[in-house]
């Protein structure tokens, strides 16, 4: 019966996900996996020297990173879920059948995470004296499983921008262990290292520290940033070397957008600046020069979440018209479901939207055409808005271009439609960009009163 | 297809579901319990004191944790149970659903901000604790309302109508069930903290057994009511299985009064099975009417579904081979780029004729006649025609629009001065094209070739003939047939040998 539309005003529905999925990755990997990796090893680092400066950097670290992994990273990740199911459940739907299994174990894993990093919590000052190498482990573990948990999720997500294999065998395994599953990983985990790294020393910056050991941990902290940035280097290169060049080649554009792809300078000039003040940054930690990197933690910390929200623009952008390589197309269209949608219609198959009561309104079926084909990357008055896409296109000159947007832009899906639909889409983004209609609701083009058009 | 049997996937749901909730419960009543005595403290002038509202919100951080790590396991579940009526029963609330995120991170940072000994000032402390557990009952609030829908899918088209609002007797329904969850939350919140919070005090424990007491009696009330509410009579099971909860209930309220009598505490070991007693079996009606309800309907649609997968059966060879050459196309030269990006519209020889020429009132540009700069041409792909269908190409980066531009040049020259006109003729006649092009077109064409004040207006405006032109034969027969759909008319009135003289001067105008 398919689903009902949303739309998230301004925003739109693909930015919606992409807030929080950023949000959610620079906290599970910068914090979950990176600061929680730092208080283990601090903790560690107490119990070997009998060092009381880094028992106690571990204890506080541990506070607000509980707290956050808790409150935001858990909440964020659930969130993904949440927000695609209302916005992309076809997408999501077909994702939880094929992965059933990972994502239940994925469920177990998670669960110990958080059961183990409570009890890691709430035993600090329990577990002492005898019991404080058990502790430990149970830091250690707590790593394992939120490593695991990555593992799992690489797995599920990442597959998206590897073409062969899965979508001809259908199997599981063609698809969890794609060729980009190993670097996509090994990216992940030394990205979320790195980040670890920096966030620990802006807490070493924003706390009170003996001098002595301020430079001690940064230099510390340093060496770790360093390995692990390095490595980030190296993996997102292998990554990058096994994505499908017809992806790969969309990389500029993604990052500068229609307002900026003739400037390829800003994007190579901004990536030459963020890795030139994160080298200094760690050539200054490990040199113990406590002021110099001081006076460079903040871009430093801006520029490693930067190159984060970096990588998942471009990962999220350039796999295109596809959610699902060789099966779904991003505005969850199934790709042997086109064919058929443009002999028989969009409209006649939605349950959603009622021909007879609105048979004759043009404008509505435009409004709820939109909705369906184009509203998971277009808003209507926000960002990527469609009346700036399409202004200054004829009518007529919209309909050709509809009938070829794959073809001519290929990461758009293909508009899936008869003739007459898309005779009718193209009437109603021409009426809608020349301000010859208004919209009643824009966030749903509720069909069924008459495409909320006023 | 389903990826596990029935039976198996309804009992992972509902012991998953039973956990979530009890979590749930756990954190709801620790709040209620946190803010009901921080503001008992403030009163009684006490907050200077060692606070229990903070020893009691304390254990905040683990209950939060655990309800949301433990309903990822249901929302997994039921997402693939009953697939189709959860989504549709989140879509129809989704701006609500959405913000169960933004709820949640601000009850949990603020609630466990104020239970980890950060102490602010009691107006603030105040204004952040009912901000968080606002946003907290909110939560409860949104996740009935879309479970009441997706239990309900004939009232959907009339949600969707009416725009996220349930209709009288579902709202009714809604408030009855989501006040029995604060009711069960105070009931299990006052329980857990018997027991971890009260530090071994009579008094402080006397206080949670009333709390337990007062609720248990109010989820006698609100639970008449929730069941008279519901939209269709239970059957006998989830009438079974609601006495053995109300039985649950009724042991419970006597353990309590009997040790009050005796002067007894209670003992955790007794009190937990009397819990799951209550909370499992009232669950489970929960679980009968819902299936009762979802179950025909996830079978209708199982079935549409491997109808439809058999309809698709047909085209799915055609998509993958599709799908197998898109994967193999490669945008990074101007080849590819012209002949999928171009040349529907103006074909595959660059002449005009693409496909989909026919299908437009202001014919394609005939690409192979086209003589101008590489600034120009690269501004047109920038900008587009406005008011043609000529759209703007920025979707591709630099490097890719000059490949074009270079691909277009080596096929066609089309960077450099046109040639000049095959005929030959007088100068005289040159003069009186001069003059026509004086009276006629400076009007839109501008002395210079450039477009004056009237014509810059025009959707498409004229060509700017300083870095624009076209091969002599392309713009003799635009001089002769005008260019359909746009202001240029058509001139073949004019003797042939000054519509020449005109392309000679026109094409003589570039200054680059």
């Amino acid at each position: 019966m398919g689903f009902p539309i949303f739309q998230v005003p301004y925003l739109g529905n693909g930015m919606t996900i992409a807030l929080n999925a950023v949000l959610h990755v620079i906290i599970s990997h910068g914090i979950a996996i990176g600061v929680m990796t730092m208080v283990v090893t601090s903790e560690y680092f107490g119990f070997k020297r009998s060092s009381k400066d880094w028992e106690e950097l571990a204890k506080e670290l541990l506070k607000p990173a509980v707290i956050v992994i808790t409150g935001v990273g858990a909440v964020t990740g659930v969130g993904i879920w949440f927000i695609t199911s209302a916005l992309s459940p076809r997408g999501i739907g077909s994702l939880l059948r094929i992965f059933f299994w990972p994502w239940f174990t994925e469920w177990i894993a998670f669960a110990l995470e958080v059961i183990v990093i409570l009890i890691y919590y709430f035993t600090w000052e329990i577990w002492i004296g005898k019991r404080k190498r058990q502790h430990i482990y149970l830091g250690f573990s707590y790593i394992l499983f939120a490593l695991i948990s990555a593992f799992l999720i690489t797995g599920i997500l990442g597959f998206m921008l590897t073409s062969d294999g899965w979508a001809w065998d259908k199997n599981f395994w063609s698809a969890f262990l794609n060729p980009s599953f190993l670097p996509q990983l090994l990216l992940r985990i030394s990205g979320a290292l790195a980040l670890g790294a920096v966030f620990s020393s802006v807490f070493l910056f924003v706390t009170h520290r003996r001098y002595a050991f301020l430079k001690e941990a940064l230099r510390f902290f340093g060496k770790i940033f360093l390995a692990s940035f390095l490595g980030a280097m190296v993996f997102s290169w292998w990554y990058f070397a096994i994505i499908p060049s017809t992806f790969k080649t969309h990389t500029i554009f993604s990052l500068l957008t229609s307002r900026f792809s003739q400037q390829p300078e800003i994007f190579y000039g901004i990536n030459a600046v963020g890795i030139s003040i994160l080298f200094l940054f760690v050539v200054f930690s490990l040199r113990e020069s406590a002021l110099l990197s001081k006076m460079l933690i903040i871009p430093a910390l801006l520029f490693s979440i930067g190159f984060v929200m970096e990588f998942e623009r471009v990962r999220e952008f350039i796999r295109g018209p596809y959610l699902m390589p060789g099966y779904m197309y991003v505005n969850q269209v199934l790709l042997e479901e086109g064919p058929l949608l443009d002999k028989e219609g969009t409209l006649q198959n939605s349950y959603w939207y009622n021909m007879t009561a609105n048979g004759a309104d043009t404008l509505s079926q435009g409004a709820c055409l939109f909705a369906q084909s184009c509203s998971m990357c277009h808003t209507i008055g926000g960002i990527n808005d469609i009346r700036e896409r399409v202004k200054g296109r004829t009518e007529d000159g919209l309909f050709v271009i509809l009938g070829h947007a794959h073809e001519m832009i290929p990461f758009m899906p293909p508009f899936s439609g008869t003739d007459q639909e898309r005779r009718v889409t193209a009437h109603f983004l021409y009426q809608l960009t020349n301000e010859k209609i208004s919209l009643g609701t824009p966030s749903r083009f509720t069909p069924l009163k008459g495409g909320g058009i006023e | 297809m389903k990826p596990l049997s029935n039976m198996l996937l309804h009992g992972l749901l509902f012991s998953a579901f039973t956990l979530h909730i009890l979590f749930v419960l756990l954190a709801i009543g620790t709040t209620i319990l946190a803010l009901y005595y921080f503001i008992h403290t403030w009163w009684g002038g006490r907050l200077k004191e060692l606070r229990w509202d903070k020893e009691i919100l304390r254990t905040f951080l683990a209950h939060k944790s655990l309800a949301v790590v433990l309903g990822v396991g249901p929302l997994l579940l039921i997402q693939v149970a009953f697939s189709v009526p959860f989504f549709i029963g989140v879509n129809l609330f989704a701006p609500f659903w959405i913000l169960v995120i933004v709820f949640l991170i601000i009850a949990f940072l603020s609630f466990d901000a104020l239970g980890h000994k950060l102490y602010v000032h009691h107006y603030l402390h105040l204004g952040f604790g009912i901000l968080a557990f606002i946003s907290l009952l909110a939560v409860p609030g949104i996740f009935v309302a879309v479970l009441v829908t997706v239990e309900n899918s004939d009232k959907w088209l009339t949600i969707i109508h009416k725009g996220y609002k349930l209709s009288s007797p579902l709202a009714l329904h809604w408030l009855f069930r989501y006040l029995h969850i604060l009711g069960a939350a105070v009931v299990f919140g006052a329980a857990f903290h018997y027991f971890f919070s009260t530090e071994n005090e009579t008094g402080k424990r006397r206080t949670m057994l009333k709390w337990i007491v007062n609720g248990i009696l109010l989820q006698f009330i609100l639970g008449i009511m929730l069941y008279s509410s519901l939209p269709e009579k239970p059957d006998q099971i989830s009438n079974v299985s609601l006495f053995v909860g109300v039985i649950g209930a009724a042991v419970f309220l006597s353990l309590i009064f009997s040790s009050r009598n005796k002067a007894t505490t209670l003992k955790m070991k007794t009190v937990l099975p009397v819990l799951l007693l209550i909370l499992v079996p009232m669950l489970l009606v929960r679980q009968f009417i819902q299936d009762k309800k979802l179950m025909p309907l996830e079978k209708q649609l199982q079935a549409n579904a491997k109808t439809y997968q058999k309809e698709l059966q047909s085209y799915h060879q055609e998509a993958l081979n599709t799908y197998e050459a898109d994967i193999h196309l490669v945008y990074d030269n101007g080849e590819t780029i012209y002949l999928k990006s171009c040349a529907f519209c103006h074909g595959e020889k660059a002449d005009g004729n693409g496909t989909e020429a026919k299908s437009l009132a202001i014919p394609p540009e005939d690409i192979s006649a086209l003589r101008t700069t590489r600034f120009h041409l690269r501004q047109t792909l920038i900008d587009g025609v406005p008011g043609s269908s000529m759209p703007y190409f920025t979707f591709f980066d630099r490097n890719k629009l000059e490949g074009l531009a270079d691909y277009l040049n080596r096929r066609y020259s089309v960077l450099g001065l046109p040639k000049p006109i095959p005929v030959n003729i007088p100068d005289s006649t040159l003069q009186k094209a001069r003059e026509t092009y004086g009276a006629t077109c400076t009007q839109c064409h501008g002395k210079d070739g450039t477009a004056t004040k009237l014509s810059r207006g025009f959707k498409p405006p004229p060509p700017d003939f300083m870095v624009f032109s076209l091969s002599p034969e392309r713009a003799f027969k635009i001089v002769t047939n005008g260019y359909p759909g746009t202001m240029m008319p058509a001139f073949g009135t004019l003797p042939e040998e000054i519509r020449w003289g005109l392309v000679k001067m026109i094409n003589e105008k570039r200054t680059v």
